[in-house]
């Protein structure tokens, strides 16, 4: 019997340099581990990185998203944070959260919430806490799901030392929203986080993560994979809000497993970073599963966004939503690629995707894929993707009734930004991502 | 006088299109144009308005003792001109509300008033749309998205309560509305009618002008007034078509 080997990928010397770097991270951070389930995890991932590598542009889903700004910096897993209080307090919006806080990717029991006193039927933990206590902490739900075939993944599985586990029990409604703030505060430090989120049946939660940077000159990069579990009637409200200063990089992936009757609402709303790829998994395994996953990006200077969804219809009276919207100015480059998969078993799914991009200079490109692929013949599923610059039509009107040019463009700006953002029905909450965005488009 | 216009001249990617416009309209008084297509009626709207792509080749035009050719757009509409659109524009997620408060706090800035809060525009906008049997939901819509041809038109109108302006002018805002939707516009403008408010009125057919009834009316024909009256005018054209006026002037 012969073994088919698959063509060695060849890497440029800068990825092959990457490449050696992270491994020998992992084999470091291996060294130090006792739990042989998570080791044996560990080499597997580390294994499979050594063969697939960083993708480069000869990739079909990295053609647009050019990797060689951060394979010039070899990110570290150690180093010593500063931050204060006070920097910590900057980054908290103005309603009532229970704050979890990531300094360089590792929980601060000094700056979050006291985890103690937790309302009944929710725990959080800490990964590293999880690591330490419970022998073979793995995560498997991103491993059903294709984790190894995004290199990010892979890197994720490699070198996570720490993140969060919340978990709600049976019908526990949480009604304050959680809020995981992943502060950078070093430069060229790598902040590999691996989340894990589970509802039980009938529970309810709003998970906020967002992730900053503690200052504009860091250089730093934050690889983040939640997995998120939903069980039969419980719903996840999520928002993820990419503030991060222009020069960092973020790579996040979520795998999300929805059972029956579930509902799962997620925003990404992406503003900063040199390179940043935003990545859902979702899986609508039963019937009667809702979905929303919208975004709303803004990108300029030379900023490189990518947004991507994978959402996979396997039983009857699915309904997907999605609305994603890129404004991009100067010479930013925007890419959206999305595909809806209904099986042969999921009759009666409705699922709607939609990517609008706005284009406010010449030098600005986009890259936009929306895909449907349906083996059920009972469905209504509909995809589409425009992209143009504002109407200067609009802008005449709203200069005859005495609006300037410059708040005429603004307006109409903001007002494409910012739709995706109604589905969320926090007003507060909208309220804050509204101004985050709005500083930007203004600034 | 509010506009004085001197043999102005325009023309849009080279192609000449106004060929000596002369028109004076004092405060409180009503104009129509009235004009066969092409004649140049919407390029005289767009010239006044402030559109960018026409080029005024020669005359002047004088408003309210300013050279209204020297501002752009949005200071003539502070200063009082409006544009009723022939066409209003759909600005989706931008509401109504938002556009409006926007608008008239630019307006009141160059007035020298102060700006309105939420509560006062929205007491304001209240009273107008009452005025106008509007519905308050509109004030919440996106600008004209999902309107009818008639409730366009009729947002055009609360705009131009809202604004106040000295000097309306309406761009074939009667095209493409059915007999009712017609008579929602000209109640609009004569509720708006005033002593310091004028209006011209730039149409094809007469049926607006029969709700309006205008003060003057002008003929307009390959770029130049023809022929000015009364609203008899606008009567007889209804009678006896352009034709006769037309031959009438190339004879001459």
């Amino acid at each position: 019997m012969t073994t088919l080997s698959k063509p060695i990928k060849k890497h440029s010397p800068v990825a092959q340099s990457a490449m050696n770097f992270y491994q020998q991270q992992a084999e470091t951070l291996m060294a130090s581990e006792s739990d042989s389930a998570l080791v044996a995890f560990r080499q597997q991932a580390s294994q499979h990185f050594a063969e697939q590598g960083f993708p480069t542009r000869r990739d079909e889903d990295w053609k647009y998203t050019p990797l060689n700004a951060f394979l010039q910096t070899h990110y570290q897993r150690s180093g010593v944070a500063q931050v204060s209080e006070a920097d910590i307090k900057s980054f908290l919006p103005p309603f009532e959260v229970m704050h979890l806080v990531f300094v360089d990717g590792y929980f601060s029991e000094r700056f979050s919430d006291d985890l103690s006193v937790l309302p009944a039927g929710l725990s959080i933990e800490s990964v590293k806490d999880a690591l330490d206590f419970e022998q073979g902490y793995t995560a498997f739900l991103s491993h059903e799901m294709g984790i190894e075939k995004e290199a990010f993944g892979t890197l994720n599985s490699m070198l996570f030392d720490d993140g969060v586990v919340i978990q709600l029990e049976p019908h526990c409604v949480v009604e304050r929203p959680i809020l995981c703030t992943y502060v950078q505060t070093q430069n060229e430090h790598a902040n590999t986080v691996r989340n894990r989120v589970t509802l039980a049946h009938g529970a309810q939660l709003t998970l906020v993560q967002q992730h900053v940077s503690l200052n504009e000159k860091l250089n730093a990069f934050d690889n983040v994979v939640t997995e998120i579990n939903v069980a039969e009637n419980a719903q996840l409200n999520q928002v993820v809000l990419q503030s991060l200063n222009p020069l960092a990089m973020y790579f996040g992936l979520q795998f999300v497993d929805q059972a029956k009757n579930s509902v799962f609402r997620t925003h990404y709303i992406g503003l900063g970073a040199s390179i940043s790829r935003h990545q859902n998994v979702l899986r609508m395994a039963d019937e009667h599963i809702e979905s929303e996953q919208s975004s709303a990006c803004f990108a300029n200077g030379q900023q490189i966004m990518d947004t991507r969804t994978h959402t996979e219809h396997q039983a009857w009276w699915g309904t997907s939503r999605q609305l994603h919207k890129l404004v991009l100015d100067d010479e930013a480059v925007g890419v959206f690629n999305g595909m809806i998969k209904v099986a042969r078993a999921a009759q009666k799914t409705d699922g709607q995707m939609d990517n609008k991009n706005l284009l406010l200079s010449n030098k600005a490109k986009v890259d936009s894929k929306p895909q449907l692929e349906i083996y059920a013949d009972d469905v209504k599923c509909s995809h589409g993707s425009a992209s143009g610059q504002i109407s200067d039509e609009q802008i005449f009107y709203l200069r005859a009734r005495g609006i300037n040019a410059d708040d005429a463009r603004r307006l109409v700006t903001q007002a494409f930004l910012l739709e995706p953002l109604e589905s969320i029905s926090s007003m507060p909450m909208r309220h804050w991502l509204a101004e985050k965005l709005m500083h930007k488009l203004n600034a | 006088m509010l506009l004085n216009i001197n043999n102005l001249k325009a023309q849009v990617e080279e192609k000449s299109i106004l060929k000596g416009i002369n028109l004076q309209v004092n405060p409180g008084e009503v104009h129509a144009i009235m004009g066969p297509n092409g004649s140049g009626k919407s390029t005289l709207s767009s010239v006044l308005a402030g559109r960018e792509e026409y080029e005024v080749t020669e005359g002047q035009v004088e408003y309210d003792n300013e050279d209204l050719l020297e501002m752009d757009a949005e200071e003539r509409a502070r200063k009082g001109v409006f544009l009723a659109f022939q066409y209003p524009v759909e600005i989706p997620g931008v509401s109504n509300k938002l556009f409006m408060q926007t608008a008239v706090n630019a307006v009141r800035e160059a007035r020298g008033q102060p700006a309105l809060d939420m509560f006062d525009f929205e007491q304001l906008a209240a009273e107008k749309m009452k005025k106008l049997e509007m519905s308050p939901v509109m004030l919440e819509r996106s600008v004209n998205v999902g309107f009818s041809g008639g409730e366009k038109k009729r947002n055009d109108i609360f705009q131009m309560a809202m604004l106040e302006p000295k000097l309306c002018i309406m761009d074939e805002t009667d095209s493409g509305l059915d007999i009712d939707a017609l008579r929602i516009v000209a109640e609009g403008v004569n509720a708006l009618r005033a002593p310091d408010r004028s209006f011209l009125i730039v149409t094809h057919y007469q049926r607006l002008l029969d709700y309006i009834k205008p003060d003057h009316v002008h003929v307009l024909y390959n770029g130049q007034i023809i022929k000015s009256g009364g609203f008899e005018l606008a009567q007889e054209l209804e009678e006896k078509g352009y034709d006769h006026l037309i031959q009438a002037y190339q004879e001459a």
